[in-house]
């Protein structure tokens, strides 16, 4: 049962992962592999300020704002600077490694006994329910688990409402139009290379956030925790629009959260039914890869046999 | 009134694939004026149009509208003054976004985009009405992906698009060529309907003989990058086809002579 809400809890902290992948790649159609970096900057940012005594809320936001930045200098060296995409983001990505390191100091931040958002949800859920395990459907379940998972699916829905809001007003919708048609959008006087570099600020930022997040859930913030991390969000983005079969916004949205947490159910399956976590990247990556090709190829395969029936 | 003085523009330059695509045009189209702009392939045309509205920089001269200089103006500035229509109707229009969605942006055009709603109850009804005045039933699809509907549909809608906010001048790049007769037909007279009712200074260019025989009040024919003819006046409304016709066969001879004369010059000298 712990196995399922830890699968559960992760899967919604790393939607915000889903969300951010799913505005550089699906919106923009930018390979932005920035998230690598920014992910560890929002952990490490937030570890840093939570040992210096800070509000866990404050310091989530601030891991935020320090990928907000990142996601910047990324869609600026792309846009202003004309380096390619793809690049941009992998120099960015590099320099935040030496970066993140300056941050936390050490490879390896732990927050042992800091108040963090997992802690303020665990004392809240005691205080209200007076106890440390609860039956649900007839199993044991701590209420530091239940309160965690039901704080990360709060966050989680505010989040990617307040997301969804945005991206109904002018300036939302602005930047949707520019990654759906460029012409079209500075015919209609947008700076369609701002709108860019402000929606890689704004993926990188929810990048950052679920980094941050993830460094409280788990108790610490580490500089590898980073690696891969683009590649889990795409996969979730691509589980999630094969769940709700469409791109349209708000569907795409709650499909990316959806998708993030199916990926960590089956991944914590896989785990248990012994798959060695050291080839979990490896099995991730080739699952990206098939659902990228599988589309191109069931349609040629369906052409094949419509062709050989009107042979 | 637009003002293009001296407007040059050389395509990879110094390198064997050379092209003068623009070399020194002078035009000037009062306010309120429909001018149509003719030419034989790669004379041109969608150059000086692209100059204008700011897709390309030029190498040299003076471009101005509504008494600014807009020469050094990026695109997205200059659409503050310019609504444009495209060839391609996959141009102009964002595919994914709904009827609804892609007017509203529009209505907005050259305006800040800020966290206001993009589609407010009031904003819906305006575009209700607006749409139903194209009589093509679109203003029961304003939810519908503005990508699932015909060519022609979408002209149109880029057509209301560009026009929403009255613009200083509107840029029109053989924007029926890619339809069927009867869509293309239907977005002429609607082309013409629009800049007649709101008086828009209007530059469209066309392949077609008979637009350009009927439409506008000044017709500009170009050839290699210049202005070869301008009627205006009197004379533009004695133009016929067969005029426009012999003039092209004019203009199609003299380059053969020119053939020839390099032939001649090659073998002499080479
Ligand atoms: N981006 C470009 N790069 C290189 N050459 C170009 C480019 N755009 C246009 N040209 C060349 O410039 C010349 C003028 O092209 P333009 O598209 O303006 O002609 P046009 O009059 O619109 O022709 P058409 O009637 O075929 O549309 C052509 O020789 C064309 O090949
Ligand atoms: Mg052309």
């Amino acid at each position: 049962m712990s196995l399922l809400i830890g699968a559960l809890t992760i899967g919604f902290i790393l939607s915000l992962l889903a969300l951010g992948v799913f505005i550089s790649f699906r919106i923009f159609d930018f390979p932005d592999i920035t998230a690598d970096g920014s992910s560890t900057l929002g952990a490490a940012i937030a570890a840093v300020l939570l040992i210096k005594g800070i509000n866990p809320v404050l310091a989530s936001a601030a891991g935020f704002a320090g990928g907000f930045l990142a996601g910047g200098v990324t869609g600026t060296l792309a846009m202003k600077f004309k380096i390619n995409g793809l690049l941009a983001g992998i120099l960015v990505m590099t320099a935040l490694y030496s970066f993140n390191l300056h941050i936390m100091g050490k490879s390896n931040v732990p927050l042992f006994g800091r108040p963090t958002l997992s802690s303020y949800a665990e004392t809240t859920g005691m205080r209200l329910l007076g106890r440390s395990t609860l039956r649900v459907l007839g199993w044991d379940v701590t209420v530091t688990e239940a309160s965690t998972l039901i704080t990360a699916f709060v966050a989680v829905l505010l989040v990617s409402l307040l997301l969804y809001l945005f991206l109904q007003t002018n300036l939302g919708a602005a930047m949707r139009a520019t990654g759906n048609n460029r012409q079209m959008i500075r015919a209609l006087g947008v700076n369609d290379e701002r709108m860019i570099i402000l929606g890689l600020s704004i993926s990188n930022g929810l990048i950052a956030l679920a980094g941050a997040l993830l460094a409280q859930y788990q108790g610490f913030a580490d500089i590898q925790m980073g690696i891969g991390m683009i590649v889990w969000g795409l996969a979730s983005v691509i589980i999630g629009e094969a769940l709700v079969g469409t791109r349209q916004v708000g569907m795409a949205i709650v499909g990316a959260i959806m998708g993030s947490v199916l990926f960590r159910l089956l991944v914590a399956i896989a785990l248990r039914l012994g798959l060695d976590p050291n080839d979990l990247k490896l099995m991730t990556a080739a699952f990206v890869f098939a659902a990228l090709i599988l589309p191109g190829l069931l349609k040629n395969i369906q052409r094949r046999k419509a062709q050989a029936l009107h042979a | 009134m637009l003002e293009i003085c001296g407007v040059r523009k050389v395509f990879s330059q110094g390198t064997p694939n050379e092209v003068r695509a623009l070399q020194g045009v002078d035009l000037k189209i009062e306010t309120g004026s429909f001018v149509v702009i003719i030419g034989t392939n790669g004379s041109g045309k969608s150059t000086l149009l692209n100059v204008v509205g700011g897709t390309l920089q030029i190498d040299s001269g003076v471009i101005s509208l509504a008494g600014v200089n807009i020469t050094k103006w990026p695109e997205y500035r200059r659409a503050k003054l310019i609504g444009r229509v495209f060839q391609n109707p996959f141009s102009g229009t964002a595919p994914e976004m709904s009827v609804a969605e892609n007017l509203a942006l529009a209505a907005r055009r050259g305006r800040p985009r800020r966290l206001s709603w993009l589609l407010g109850a009031a904003k819906r009804d305006e575009l209700r009405e607006r749409v139903r005045y194209l009589k093509m039933d679109l203003e029961n699809r304003l939810d519908d992906q503005i990508g699932s509907l015909s060519g022609g549909q979408r002209q149109a809608l880029t057509l209301l698009m560009a026009t929403w906010l009255k613009p200083e001048l509107l840029l029109l790049d053989e924007h029926t060529a890619a339809l069927d007769p009867k869509s293309a037909d239907q977005v002429i007279t609607l082309t013409d309907e629009i800049v007649e009712r709101e008086k828009l200074t209007t530059l469209m260019v066309t392949h077609s003989m008979h637009q350009a025989a009927n439409l506008g009040d000044r017709l500009v024919m170009m050839h290699h990058g210049r202005i070869i003819q301008d009627f205006h006046g009197a004379e533009r409304k004695r133009t016929r086809v067969d005029d426009l016709l012999a003039r092209f066969e004019d203009v199609r001879r003299a380059d053969q002579l020119d053939e020839t004369a390099a032939e001649m010059l090659r073998r002499v000298y080479i």
